[in-house]
């Protein structure tokens, strides 16, 4: 599990995260929803220890963050960080030098459900092929938890259709998945769990079964009721 | 496999109606082998947490059954399949009633119109 307790953070005087809580389970997905600028991103990098935290404690399975976690979990940013001159196969390398958890099997499996080429150059890639491409590279660590940020921003449908695949294969379960998204349209069904998130606080955190179950309610509906309010 | 999920309703609620259409139209037959959880939640484009929760209830309802490590079935209970039916049957004619006796319609009337457009399908 990952536990978020009343962190805080600054960026300069401005306050981004302020007294945020929530926590994410292992085999669920939870979705971080909140308008631009509102701190997904920085609580994100906050979890992988990217970026300090003014107070507060973030724990994953009961542990602080340390060297050994990174063989853990996993943050896949909105853009690439591989060179653009490299080829896929180039990227794949350099992640199997990094990480012991590379699974170069995975890797190829999920090129292969992408329709991409190993001998691709990223540079000339389109954007959703480099958005796939880029996940491919987290999803293909053997860790237990994945961060994703945004990713289905900026991508054509069915490049979409194909991520939310994804989310339904073994590919995903068992893990613990955070994802930050604004649309949540085509990701409704699939996820477990949401952190509504305004002014650097979490607004509600629910299980998105049991708010239809008990309150008949969809994810938009209660984001209607939440930042409307 | 299409189904057309609304955002309201649970998904697993919605799962087992679905289960329940196919069984009562015969295209899902007793005994018949169902997809596993991963599966049906690659197919139908759900979480596999919810496929799981379908398919935990439908056992508890008996429409489905598993025999140790074997793949799940349609139950062959005539009983369970002919209770499937009735409820179904039961909640569109139920839904029916409601609309007809909003607009204030006498039931002989209202069956007057059932019968003549029965035939026409």
């Amino acid at each position: 599990m990952i536990e978020v307790k009343d962190v805080t953070k600054k960026f300069g005087r401005k306050t981004v995260l302020n007294g945020v809580n929530f926590t994410a389970e292992k085999g669920k997905i939870t979705c971080l929803i909140g308008i631009n600028g509102v701190g997904k991103t920085t609580i994100m990098k906050a979890i992988m220890a990217l970026t300090p935290i003014d107070g507060g404690q973030i724990l994953i399975d009961g542990e602080k963050i340390h060297k050994g976690s990174y063989e853990k979990i996993t943050f896949i940013p909105d853009t690439i960080t591989m060179l653009p001159q490299m080829k896929v196969h180039e990227a794949f390398m350099f992640m199997a030098d990094f990480y012991d958890s590379w699974n170069q099997k995975r890797a190829e499996e999920l090129l292969e459900f992408f329709r991409l080429k190993e001998t691709d150059r990223i540079s000339d890639l389109s954007k959703g092929n480099t958005a796939k491409v880029n996940l491919i590279l987290g999803l293909a660590l053997d860790v237990d938890y994945v961060l994703m940020d945004e990713p289905f921003s900026g991508i054509d449908i069915f490049s979409r259709e194909q991520i939310a695949d994804v989310f339904t294969s073994h590919l995903i379960e068992d893990r613990g998945v955070i994802i930050t998204t604004h649309e949540i349209n085509d990701i409704e069904h699939l996820i477990d769990k949401v952190v509504l998130l305004d002014n650097g606080v979490v607004l509600r955190e629910f299980d998105t079964e049991e708010v239809r179950e008990n309150e008949g309610k969809s994810v938009i509906d209660v984001m209607r009721e939440v930042y409307r309010a | 496999m299409d189904v057309k999920f609304n955002n309201r309703d649970p998904v697993y609620v919605q799962v087992i109606q679905f289960f329940k259409e196919q069984i009562a139209k015969g295209f899902f037959e007793p005994g018949q082998e169902i997809p596993s959880r991963r599966e049906l939640a690659n197919q139908l484009k759900i979480n596999p947490n919810t496929a799981q929760r379908a398919y935990k209830e439908m056992e508890e309802q008996g429409l489905i059954f598993t025999e140790g490590n074997l793949p799940s079935r349609i139950t062959k209970d005539e009983q369970v399949l002919k209770m499937v039916r009735e409820e179904l049957v039961l909640e569109a004619v139920t839904t029916f009633i409601h609309s007809v006796r909003s607009i204030n319609m006498p039931l002989q009337e209202a069956l007057k119109i059932v019968e003549q457009e029965y035939e026409k399908e």
